[in-house]
């Protein structure tokens, strides 16, 4: 019995069982097409445009890359700080174990400090988003 | 010695003159007093008068073969020496024997260039004169070069000096072309000649060509078993053959000799000063100088002397009979050069060590002053070569005239001139190891003999169909009857030349010292080099026959007299002459054409002479040189066009690879790692 | 004496690193770039500093085995400083030094300047990493470092359509590589158990015979990232639109540094974690086809080029190839041996020569970019008379690149050749000697272009940018210096070389 053939029964369930939804919902389920149904949820507003090709203002990829950058911060920040104080009583140096940790976040501090400084946060309003909004609320 | 010690000064100085053109090329062209000539007339006069005092030294005995400079020190395998690069002087009966000659004809290129040059008016000549001063130095610093890959610097320096000089009149559409050829076609060779160094290098460690530790004494040894070396699983004798044959490749595209010999008419765009320079003492003679500098290499090896001799012999034919046809004096001394050279290699090939140094001398003196008297005529005829323009120049030009009439007796090889002697020992050595040595080589070198046989009437004839075209008869154009007249600085090169061609033939009179048993062969004591010496055992003459005449070679020498064969070469020489005499040295050998409304007995005998004329010259030797040419052209060029093309041709196939688009270039990638995970997969076993 | 801690021994790389982070707080102070000289000034002094530091440690032994410390193993031989590594940070800071001149003349009037400097800086610390990486996973980081400043860069001109287009391609067969690199990575410890090259090549060794195969597969497709970042043929792809698309300055870091960058952590992984008889794979064979379909391919292309910044693209490629005979003629003897050393050692040797004249050939384009001359061969005609400083300079660096006597190039050739047939591989060495040939042929197309052709209309040069003029200069007196400087380089490199395999 070899144990990969779990993994492959794993595997075959993990796809198997979504297909296996989907097939079987279209199978059973009445079929009423209406105009309703595909159009875009507006929270109950009536959608006014295509979500298809909409642009999104590169601002909001700023934000999330900065939020990615401090988002792996917190990754290694976290095991470190469940493990500093055992290894502080354990005797491992001040120095090692808070040095590369502020090396690291001074690091991420000069890259925010920079990011701030360009703009990266400031919410600059673009024209174009400035027109669209006029227009939508007249 | 101290004169050992100044030695690196005999190159050094037309280096400095070069250098003090250089900045006078690039700061301006009035700087210097006569464009830069002095510097170069005095520093190869010092040159000279070095090489001279080494000369002496060497006489008394000494040699030298110092390392002066070591550049790079590699690291070594286990148990073998690392590699050394270095600089070093050899200066044995040898080299300092050439450094007269290239310093000599040096000097005499440089005085003669205040003729040729300066007073014509010429303009860029701080260009000219370094390039003249490179040129020189280059040449000397690979005369004294002790070790192969010194040698091959220096020769690639004479390559590039050449380039610059043979393209000196850039604007014209001439020469650039020219000069452009003369780079490729050596550079063909020589990347040879390159790969035969690294190998030279790889198989023995070193380059150098004296001494214990030398390569020629290294594979000498390896043949007698002493000592082994890397041979890249081949015999030894065959690997050194290799090696010989790819440093063959520099030797006979800087030596012109078939079929890398096409540069050297064209390169006749340059300045004539030049041409002497290149023909009589620099780049021509280089090759055949580095085959006699590492003789005791190519003399263990009888397959590389057949071929050396083959070649040699070959040309010297061919080349002879392209020369009869030409209408430039310039082209019939050039093809006169290609010939003389293939004498030259004939001997080498031949065992004639001696011999070919021997006309490697008088060559160097009765050719440069052929060119110097060619570049006097062209002075006079304001520059058109076109010999059917000249005639009866003889009494305009007396000194001219006597002085080429020497250089030009010593070329056809009629006694008592320098060449008679030199090309006699050539023909002589051949014939003799031809028929002492016992089976293919021996037939080899008879069939080499036998081309350079003829070529000695081929030589007589073109020769002096170019002295009668150009001295003799009636002047045929307004220019001919009114030359310009020349001053000292072109006479008095041309007389201490004229002289020298006369000569110096009487340093090595073999047929004369066999007849009255007189020991007067004074080149080939020479050659001997002193006693006593360790490491000049294996550089001299007798030691070279040695190994000639071991068993790995084989090569051996009938009993002859020197005189039989000696009178037939001069026999057909004379018959070449006589020929020429006959065709071109009575009356008007063209205008006879104008007359011929006139006398019909006239008429009846120039058309016999006519018809005569163009038998000889389209039914043979047209034909001969067209094929000749043909070949050139559509084998040789052939090859050289079909190399480039291909490349080119595949080269454009692999930039349609590059189709700019990212998808491809994303799926070709995956598909090559692919195919190397398939056939290293099947290669290892691991895969199927 | 001072002792000092270990982790001093990264200084070359950490000063790169603090360099960029210096340059990163100097634009957050200046945001508008109004002082570009400071920048470019920081830039190069970082990189000298960086200089300095690999070669003191150079010269005085640290991290060598002859008369040092032996190799210092860091962050539990995560990383590894010795003689290689240090031979190759002078590289990385020698070419970053000439790029960060250069680029302050190339960058006049542009926006972005402080981001160009830093990024450039980043790149070079990741490079500076790379050479020092002894642990799969840290080789991958590092290139990784290395790579991604790298497309942001290949994009600087961000209006100039090519210069983006060039950058996606980029980044998208980086992409590709990356995943390939890794996929091997991870087979590779599959097989093994380990990312430590140490461990890697001991596990390898007592491999039993059903992992083979994964782990071959693994060693070919670790090879494939390689190739990528040495832009070796099949993953060369890439090069010839990045080299073109990107700023001058670039294209010269790109394939200077960055190529040698690839061979350093190739040449450590390959000799160091994959032995030769254990790998599964005969890598020696696999690097001998590489070499030869390489630096053919990259010869025959750039001999059909039209303009000449496409032309060192590809001769780049073919570069490429050369250096590849240092694995493809490795012959795998006893450790620490001199043979072996001798002609990795030539190709670390080769690499160095060609950081000087590559860059420099770039930087002359740049400097031709920034006349706006034209692209074309023919473009160039006449420019020796105009600049003659440079085009001497150009003409040394293309003599030097074909290997003719008396540049620095032909004696790092000479000795890669002369290596490959001492090891037994004469026909290696022959076709490198043919492709020198080839290669001769589009070189000296640019020297007649600058000497001899006659330019094609009247032009005036817009001024001489000094420090282009700079950068183009030192990299020809380098070039030549080389020349009789090339003893100690070849004596340095060969014996850091002999001392990789532990």
């Amino acid at each position: 019995m070899n144990q990969w053939i779990a993994v492959g029964a794993l595997a075959l369930m993990g796809v198997g069982i979504p297909l296996g939804m989907i097939a079987v919902s279209s199978l059973i389920r009445p079929s009423v097409p209406e105009q309703g149904k595909s159009s875009t949820y507006e929270s109950g507003e009536i959608p006014t445009k295509s979500a298809i090709g909409i642009q999104f203002n590169i601002q909001y990829y700023m934000v999330a890359l900065l939020f990615v950058v401090f988002d792996i911060e917190t990754v290694l920040l976290f095991p470190w700080t469940v493990i500093y104080q055992p290894a502080l009583e354990s005797g491992v140096g001040l120095m090692t174990l808070l040095f590369p940790m502020l090396v690291f976040i001074g690091v991420l501090v000069i890259g925010l400090v920079w990011a701030w400084r360009q703009g990266a946060v400031k919410w600059a309003r673009s024209e174009a988003a400035t027109r669209r909004k006029t227009e939508h609320n007249s | 010695m101290a004169a050992f010690d100044y030695a690196p000064a005999i190159v050094l100085l037309p280096f400095v003159s070069f250098l003090v053109s250089l900045g006078a090329a690039l700061y301006g062209d009035d700087v210097l007093p006569k464009g830069g000539a002095l510097a170069g007339i005095v520093a190869t006069a010092g040159s000279l008068i070095l090489s001279l005092w080494v000369f002496f030294t060497v006489s008394a005995g000494n040699v030298y073969n110092q390392t002066i400079y070591t550049w790079t020190t590699g690291a070594g395998a286990a148990g073998e020496e690392a590699l050394e690069l270095t600089f070093g002087l050899l200066l044995d009966p040898l080299s300092s024997m050439m450094l007269i000659i290239v310093s000599l004809v040096a000097l005499l290129v440089h005085v003669f260039s205040l003729g040729y040059m300066n007073d014509e008016g010429e303009t860029g000549l701080p260009r000219y004169y370094a390039g003249l001063g490179l040129f020189s130095a280059s040449m000397l610093g690979f005369v004294v070069a002790h070790n192969i890959l010194m040698a091959f610097m220096f020769f690639e320096l004479v390559g590039l000096c050449s380039f610059l000089l043979i393209g000196f009149w850039f604007r014209e559409p001439g020469p650039p072309s020219a000069a452009k050829k003369a780079f490729l076609v050596t550079r063909f060779g020589d990347y040879f000649f390159l790969v035969g160094v690294v190998a030279i290098f790889a198989t023995f460690g070193t380059g150098r060509f004296a001494g214990a530790e030398s390569f020629p004494v290294l594979a000498e040894e390896v043949l007698a078993g002493e000592v082994a070396v890397n041979t890249f699983g081949f015999a030894p004798t065959t690997w050194f053959t290799v090696v010989g044959l790819l440093v063959l490749g520099g030797v006979i595209g800087k030596s012109a000799q078939f079929p890398l010999h096409t540069w050297l008419p064209d390169a006749m765009e340059g300045p004539t000063p030049v041409s002497a320079l290149i023909h009589a003492a620099t780049m021509v003679a280089a090759g055949v100088y580095l085959v006699a500098r590492m003789y005791g290499f190519y003399a263990v090896s009888p397959t590389a002397l057949a071929v050396i001799a083959l070649v040699g012999g070959f040309t010297a034919l061919v080349a002879a009979t392209m020369g009869v046809v030409k209408r430039e004096i310039k082209q019939v001394l050039a093809y006169s050069t290609i010939s003389q050279y293939g004498y030259m290699m004939l001997a080498l090939g031949a065992g004639g060590y001696v011999a070919a140094t021997f006309h490697l001398l008088t060559h160097a003196f009765f050719k440069a002053l052929l060119f110097l008297g060619a570049g006097s005529v062209i002075i006079a005829m304001h520059h058109n070569e076109n010999m059917w323009d000249m005639g009866g120049l003889k009494d305009r030009m007396p000194v001219t005239y006597w002085t080429f009439l020497s250089g030009s007796l010593a070329l056809a090889g009629i006694i008592p001139f320098a060449g008679f002697w030199s090309k006699d020992e050539v023909l002589y050595e051949a014939l003799v190891h031809g028929l002492g040595t016992d089976g293919g080589l021996g037939t080899i070198f008879l069939v080499a003999y036998a081309f350079g046989l003829l070529a000695v009437f081929f030589t007589g004839f073109y020769t002096f169909r170019m002295v009668f075209l150009t001295f003799h008869g009636d002047a045929r154009t307004g220019q001919a009857r009114d030359p310009e007249g020349v001053g000292w600085n072109v006479k008095g090169p041309l007389a201490v030349l004229g002289v020298l061609a006369a000569v110096t033939g009487f340093v090595n009179m073999t047929p004369v010292a066999d007849l009255f048993d007189l020991d007067i062969e004074y080149l080939h004591r020479w050659l001997e080099g002193p006693e006593g010496v360790e490491f000049m055992s294996a550089l001299s003459a007798h030691h070279y026959l040695e190994l000639l005449e071991s068993d790995v070679t084989g090569i051996h020498a009938a009993e002859l007299d020197p005189l039989i064969p000696g009178g037939v070469s001069l026999l057909l020489a004379l018959a070449g002459v006589g020929l020429a005499y006959a065709l071109y040295g009575r009356g008007e050998p063209e205008e006879y054409t104008a007359k011929l409304g006139g006398v019909q007995d006239l008429l009846y005998n120039n058309y016999y002479q006519d018809e005569y004329q163009v038998a000889i010259a389209e039914r043979v030797v047209l034909p001969l040189s067209r094929a000749a040419d043909k070949f050139d052209q559509s084998g040789v060029d052939g090859v050289v066009n079909g190399v480039s093309s291909v490349s080119l041709f595949s080269g454009s196939r692999v930039r349609r690879v590059q189709t700019g688009l990212v998808s491809n270039y994303a799926a070709l990638v995956t598909l090559g790692l692919t195919v190397l995970l398939v056939a290293f997969g099947i290669y290892g076993g691991w895969l199927l | 004496m001072v002792v000092y801690p270990d982790w001093a021994a990264l200084a070359p790389a950490l000063a790169l690193a603090v360099t960029g982070l210096v340059l990163l707080l100097i634009d957050s102070v200046d945001p508008d770039d109004s002082r570009p000289g400071l920048l470019a000034g920081t830039a190069v002094v970082g990189t000298l500093v960086s200089l300095g530091y690999a070669g003191w440690f150079l010269a005085s032994g640290t991290g060598q085995v002859d008369g040092g410390t032996g190799a210092i193993s860091l962050y539990r031989d995560a990383l590894v400083v010795d003689g290689m590594a240090l031979f190759f940070q002078a590289v990385f800071a020698v070419v970053t030094a000439l790029v960060c001149i250069a680029s302050y003349d190339y960058l006049k009037e542009r926006a972005y300047q402080a981001e160009f400097y830093s990024l450039v800086m980043f790149a070079a610390t990741g490079m500076a990493v790379m050479a020092t990486a002894n642990s799969l996973a840290t080789a991958f980081i590092a290139l990784e470092l290395a790579s991604l400043p790298s497309y942001a860069l290949v994009a600087f001109l961000k209006h100039n359509r090519g210069s983006v287009e060039a950058s996606l391609k980029y980044f998208l067969i980086g992409a590709l590589s990356s995943a390939v690199f890794a996929f091997g990575i991870s087979l590779v410890y599959a097989a093994t158990g380990s990312l430590l090259l140490a461990d890697v090549a001991s596990a390898l060794s007592a491999l039993d015979g059903g992992l083979t195969g994964v782990a071959a597969i693994g060693v070919l497709m670790v090879a494939g990232g390689f190739a990528f970042k040495t832009a070796s043929v099949p993953f060369h792809f890439w090069a010839p639109e990045a080299y073109e698309g990107a700023p001058a300055p670039i294209s010269a870091f790109l394939s200077s540094a960055s190529k040698a960058a690839g061979f350093a952590v190739l040449f450590r992984v390959f000799t160091t974690a994959f032995p030769l008889d254990a790998a599964g794979v005969d890598w020696m064979l696999l690097f001998q086809v590489l070499a030869v379909v390489t630096m053919t391919l990259g010869n025959f292309a750039a001999a059909t080029q039209e303009t000449v910044k496409r032309m060192l693209a590809y001769s780049s490629i073919g570069h490429a190839g050369y250096a590849l005979i240092g694995l493809a003629a490795w012959s795998g003897g006893a450790p620490g041996s001199v043979e072996n050393g001798a002609v990795l050692g030539a190709s670390m040797a080769h690499l160095l020569v060609y950081g000087f004249m590559n860059t420099g050939a770039f930087l002359f384009v740049a400097l031709a970019e920034q006349w706006d001359v034209g692209r074309t061969f023919e473009d160039y005609a006449g420019l020796g008379s105009r600049a003659p400083m440079a085009s001497v300079a150009m003409t040394v660096f293309m003599f030097s690149l074909a290997g003719v006597p008396p540049f620095g190039g032909f004696f790092s050739k000479l000795f890669l050749f002369a290596g490959a047939v001492d090891a037994g591989f004469w026909w290696l060495a022959a076709v490198g000697v043919v492709n020198s040939t080839l290669s001769l042929y589009y070189y000296s197309r640019v020297v007649k272009a600058l000497w001899v052709d006659d330019p094609v209309g009247e032009f005036e040069l817009g001024g001489t940018p000094t420090g282009l003029y700079v950068a183009v200069v030192f990299a020809a007196v380098g070039t030549l210096l080389l020349l009789p400087g090339f003893a100690p380089v070849i004596e340095t490199a060969q014996s850091v070389a002999a001392a990789l395999v532990p």
